[in-house]
């Protein structure tokens, strides 16, 4: 470890992006807002890199803090800086984020070429980087806090980056409002924390911990479960999800950066950085799971029957989050983290195939739009070929491994885990199926398209294109497991690799079943879906309505608290109770001021008056009050001893 | 005591007279040609200067001054942080002078306002009565001198002779007050003072009460407290800009720095063994008379200014609730029994009476500027501020903003630590129902802060008023004012390590 790390250029560099775009971006050229918003990102992805190589030449792994000079909080005993760690989690999450987050940004120069706001959206980029490596970066709740919520200011920013039009802007604003209720959990633990360990630092709590061996459960449950809410309503998971599939209203590569590949496993990152907790917490850890799995196959019974392309994707995410959680759960922390990193290669890589596709059509979103693509853009068919075939799980392709793992993992937790894996390989079924029907539709079949010539997007967006799409070949072989163990402990291991080759052989077994499905409905013109939707009308609709949860929370939720804040919190509290008290209050020492003001007679006779008057009372109130001062003041005990 | 070591003490105290001396030659010989503003000029350079050589010999020459076996002079610790404050406040005040025209005179006020400054210096340092007295009565006649000298104005006499007036009733209420304590104790040295209590209980006697209400009159008369304020709104309303600022501010600090020394030394002595306990009783009648004073001053002062339709009084009515604010820590510091809560609440109550002291001058500034151009210091002539000097307005609001406390500005951390210094001292429930008075006083303080800034900004301007200038020496003096009040307000820790540096002492 050189010790020189410089870790704090790590988010400054994008931060100084996002300043002069967006100080100067409206009066620069288009070409000059691109190359300080490409080349500061690509200096932290440097920066990152050189800690990478800095890593593993290093011969012991250990965590490097890089204290920040100047304090922030110090209250007594308890203290929190700007300080920033780096191990071996961070870095994967560091070189995920600065790597992708790079490659969507060049990729953006294409996409938002023609949009208005060009440094706008790249400001709004670059913040985003900027919080996110804070977020990856720090060395205390709190910071991470900050970088938490700042990630969600980024988040709703470009989510309604069309604020002209109102489902974008209300779409940001649900984001954010449901994001609150996680960051109100989030809090919540936060002080608990506090109270629990009297320090926010990561390794002080780690080594707290360490040295009470017996502590368990308890309050560790609950600062866990406050941690759990807010990791829901930033990864999207259950109850919290419904802001996701609508922020997709943001501009593709928003989605691809921000609602795929990393904001949206911040809440995984975290439940993975504070697994010392959620170790002590075997409760926590099973609600984890339980949560990982529901969502996940929950999520993909939507996404079968959505016919925007984004929500597919959308709803994939949820889905792929939630095996996250599951992994997470089983503690396979390691194999949570190696299925964030190729999700971000083949989730990224959808999006802006995606993208791609959306921009050819001039903005055709409908799934019953497209088809027969496969000709016209044929570098986008092959690689979006690939994210299918990752996101699906067929070897050799990144997903298979990830995935593969969480599974094996989930297996070997018990009677609980064995249940959670049928769920997952279910999951697995349903995710073939959707991500081959969504494969289909769009590139197979004949056109449905009323744009008769679509035209390959240029190549500064297919550059990143073929990056990610190597990415998601090859990522399933980077293996991260050893790497990570310095900083999520050794997992226990299996040795049981007959049973190990079976689970892979029936997961892709089942990979290949959705595919096959997929085939014979949508490979060839049939009429064959729409004799299937029509005879369970039912399912169906309770499908394409997305189980009415958004429904379900307005009756539930939004509309009572609505009318309480008409008719009890506005008629009564405002106009009956409050508006009173402030007529009392300000009624009330008017006449008092008034009457004081007559006391200022100017007339000099009685001011001295008034001095002899004060003093004698001032001796009065005291000959009046001596036995009563020791009671008053609170010291009759001390005086109590005295006589 | 030999003449080297009394020269050594109060070198600081010659250094202002001899410049308040060579401001006034200057001006004669120099300068009785010249233009009235290069005499103004000079006489503030001049002036400045003074305290800036004041100031360095303070820091390189200090040593406290003993007679016998007591001390004389204390300059050390809480008194070199006020005396320091003193310095860098005078120099502000002088700094408002320019662009002014009250008077002709300018090499006087400069003089005048350097005499003062002194008279604060011995009253800050002061360890025994009759110094005390004799730089109260510097400091005093210096100001009703300032107060008079806006000789074409009615209103200024007026305000200064009943000034003087009830300020020369104040001193002979002390000096009634003194002679009976000289009488218990047959000393006027505080340390021998306390040596006397210890030895004969004479703390107990019914005299020492007569003696304490007598030297709360003249004390309260100095910091402005209620009953004994009635002045203040004359005083503020008639006395020209500059010595309005200065006894809000320059005077505030020293009276309070003498208040929470007073008060230390108290509770030092009957918590260190050097009194019996049984003396408590006589501290808690002190503190009885101090809160006595803070409550009715806390709520007379914020619900007069509520009626006042002149800024200037408002602001003098204002300071007489701060000055509650603040005798509620001098109070604490008495109550205290341990030597951190009793640093803890002298420290408030000095970072509380620098930045108001602070504040006030630049608030005193706008409205000199104000009152220059409108002819007026009602309500009214603020109409329409901030379209005739945007600046001008917006240090207003700041300075506003942050005498009623509104975080994060220095107003906010002031309050804020000296009532956590309060609630940490007393367990009784007084002090705690007192900090609960002084919280809602200061909600009640917001709203006539905010009509101030109402003229300011909502209300228009009168038909074809225009821009409003300021000197641009005064105005560099205000927005740097301004900017402090932001600055310490975000990070107050700069100025409370500053003021905790010294530590206190073992008197």
């Amino acid at each position: 470890m050189t010790g020189l790390l410089h870790l704090w250029l790590i988010p400054l560099l994008p931060f100084i992006g996002f300043v002069l775009n967006g100080l100067f971006g409206s009066r620069l050229p288009k070409w000059l807002v691109s190359t300080i918003a490409l080349l500061l990102p690509l200096g932290s992805l440097l920066v990152v890199a050189l800690n990478w190589v800095d890593f593993v030449s290093a011969s012991v792994p250990e965590t490097f803090i890089e204290r920040c000079p100047v304090g922030w909080i110090h209250v007594a005993n308890f203290n929190v800086g700007f300080d920033f760690a780096i191990d071996q989690l961070s870095l994967v999450m560091l070189l995920v984020v600065t790597g992708v987050g790079f490659l969507i940004h060049v990729y953006s120069v294409g996409y938002m070429g023609h949009e208005e706001g060009y440094w706008r959206f790249f400001s709004y980029l670059n913040l985003f980087l900027f919080f996110m490596t804070v977020l990856v970066l720090a060395e205390n709740a709190l910071l991470m806090f900050v970088g938490w919520e700042g990630v969600g200011l980024a988040s709703y920013l470009l989510i309604g980056f069309y604020y002209k039009k109102d489902s974008a802007a209300d779409a940001g604003k649900k984001a954010f409002i449901v994001n609150r209720i996680g960051d109100f959990g989030f809090l919540l633990g936060i002080f608990l924390l506090i109270g629990t360990f009297g320090t926010l630092s990561f390794s002080g709590i780690s080594a707290n911990l360490a040295t009470h061996p017996a502590l368990q459960g308890g309050v560790l449950t609950c600062i866990a479960l406050c941690l759990v809410l807010g990791a829901t309503g930033k990864s999207a998971q259950l109850p919290l999800y419904i802001w996701l599939p609508d922020a997709m209203e943001g501009p593709t590569p928003v989605s691809a950066l921000i609602h795929a590949a990393t904001m949206v496993t911040a809440g995984v990152y975290m439940i993975v950085r504070m697994h010392f907790l959620f170790d002590r917490s075997p409760l926590a850890l099973a609600i984890v799971a339980i949560l990982g799995a529901a969502t996940a196959i929950f999520a993909a019974t939507i996404a079968l029957v959505q016919t925007d392309i984004k929500r597919v994707l959308a709803y994939s995410t949820v889905s792929q989050l939630g095996y996250m959680f599951l992994g997470a759960g089983v503690a396979a922390y390691s194999s949570a983290i190696f299925h964030l990193m190729t999700h971000a290669f083949f989730k990224a890589l959808l999006f802006l195939a995606a993208g791609s596709v959306i921009h050819a059509l001039n903005g055709e979103q409908d799934l019953r739009k497209m088809g027969g693509l496969r000709n016209q853009l044929p570098v986008t068919f092959w690689v979006t070929t690939i994210a299918v075939l990752a996101i699906s799980g067929i070897p050799p392709f990144a997903g298979f491994f990830s995935k593969d793992e969480i599974l094996f993992a989930t297996f070997n937790h018990g009677m609980l885990g064995q249940a959670l894996w049928f769920v997952g390989l279910v999951t697995a079924l349903l995710t073939s199926f959707y991500m081959f029907r969504f494969w289909y539709l769009t590139f197979m079949g004949e056109s449905r398209s009323h744009d008769a010539h679509p035209h390959e997007s240029p190549w500064s967006m297919l550059g990143p294109l073929v990056v990610l799409a190597v990415l998601s070949t090859a990522g399933g072989f980077i293996k991260i497991n050893g790497f990570l163990e310095p900083s999520v402990g050794m997992r226990a291991e299996v040795a049981n690799h007959s049973l190990e080759w079976l689970m892979s052989g029936v997961a892709v077994a089942v990979a290949l079943l959705g595919w096959f499905i997929a085939h014979s409905l949508y490979g060839k013109k049939s009429e064959a879906p729409k004799k299937l939707a029509a005879s369970l009308p039912f399912a169906y609709q309770t499908l394409l309505n997305k189980y009415y949860v958004d429904e379900f929370y307005g009756a539930a939720i939004v509309k009572p608290l609505q009318l309480t804040s008409k008719y009890v919190f506005e008629w009564v509290v405002e106009k009956g109770i409050l508006g009173g008290a402030v007529w009392l209050i300000a009624g009330v020492p008017q006449f008092l001021g008034a009457l004081l003001q007559k006391w200022q007679s100017g007339n000099i006779r009685s001011y001295a008056a008034w001095v002899a008057a004060g003093a004698a009372a001032l001796l009065l109130f005291l000959l009046l009050t001596t036995h009563q001062l020791p009671v008053w003041l609170g010291n009759f005990q001390i005086n109590g001893m005295a006589h | 005591m030999n003449w080297m070591d009394l020269f050594h003490a109060t070198l600081p105290v010659t250094v202002l007279e001899v410049a308040a001396l060579v401001v006034l030659v200057f001006d004669l010989a120099l300068l009785r040609k010249a233009a009235a503003n290069s005499r103004l000029a000079g006489a503030v350079v001049l002036g400045v200067l003074g305290c800036g050589a004041a100031a360095f010999v303070f820091y390189h020459h200090t040593a406290p001054l003993f007679a016998s076996n007591h001390a004389l002079l204390y300059n050390q610790a809480y008194s070199a942080v006020a005396q320091t404050a003193i310095f860098a406040l005078t120099a502000m005040t002088l700094l408002l002078l320019p662009g002014t025209k009250f008077t002709r005179h300018p090499a006087e006020i400069v003089a005048t306002v350097l005499f003062a400054a002194s008279g604060g210096l011995l009253v800050v340092a002061a360890r025994d009565l009759l110094v005390l007295f004799v730089g109260l009565e510097l400091l005093s006649l210096s100001l009703y001198i300032m107060t008079a000298f806006a000789k074409s104005s009615e209103k200024s006499a007026e305000a200064a002779l009943k000034y003087y007036l009830f300020g020369g009733m104040s001193a002979a209420f002390m000096l009634f007050g003194f002679s009976y304590i000289y009488g218990l104790t047959g000393s006027t040295g505080f340390d021998e003072i306390i040596q006397s209590f210890q030895q004969t209980g004479s703390a107990q006697s019914p005299l020492f009460l007569v003696a304490m209400v007598a030297v709360a009159a003249g004390l309260g008369f100095k910091v402005a407290a209620v009953p004994f304020h009635l002045w203040a709104p004359d005083a503020y309303e008639g006395a020209p800009t500059p010595a309005a600022a200065f006894i809000a501010s320059v005077s505030k600090v020293a009276s309070f720095a003498l208040l929470a020394g007073l008060a230390y030394s108290a509770a030092f002595a009957l918590h260190n063994g050097k009194l019996p306990v049984a003396h408590i009783a006589a501290n808690n009648r002190v503190v009885a008379v101090i809160l006595f004073l803070a409550a009715a001053s806390m709520v007379v002062g914020n619900l007069a200014a509520l009626a006042q339709t002149s800024v200037r009084r408002l602001l003098a009515y204002s300071a007489i609730a701060h000055a509650g604010y603040m005798l509620l820590g001098v109070a604490a510091a008495a109550l205290a029994s341990d030597a951190e809560a009793m640093t803890r609440s002298v420290n408030t109550v000095l970072f509380y009476v620098i930045t108001y002291g602070l504040t006030t001058i630049a608030a005193f500034g706008v409205i000199g500027v104000v009152e220059q151009a409108t002819g007026s210091n009602k309500l009214d002539a603020f109409s329409g501020l901030h379209k005739r000097n945007p600046l001008l307005a917006a240090v207003l609001l700041i300075l506003f903003l942050s005498l009623a406390g509104i975080p994060p500005l220095v107003g906010f951390w002031a309050k804020f630590n000296l009532f956590a210094a309060v609630l940490g001292t007393g367990s009784g429930v007084v002090p705690f129902a007192l900090v609960a008075l002084a919280i809602a006083m200061s909600a009640v303080s917001l709203y006539y802060y905010l009509r101030v800034l109402k003229f300011a900004y909502v209300v228009e301007p009168v038909e074809g008023a225009g821009k409003i200038t300021a000197h641009p020496v005064v105005l560099l003096v205000l927005v740097a004012i301004a900017v402090a009040v932001v600055w310490i307000g975000c990070a107050p820790a700069g100025l409370v390590d500053w003021i905790a540096k010294p530590g206190l002492p073992l008197l």
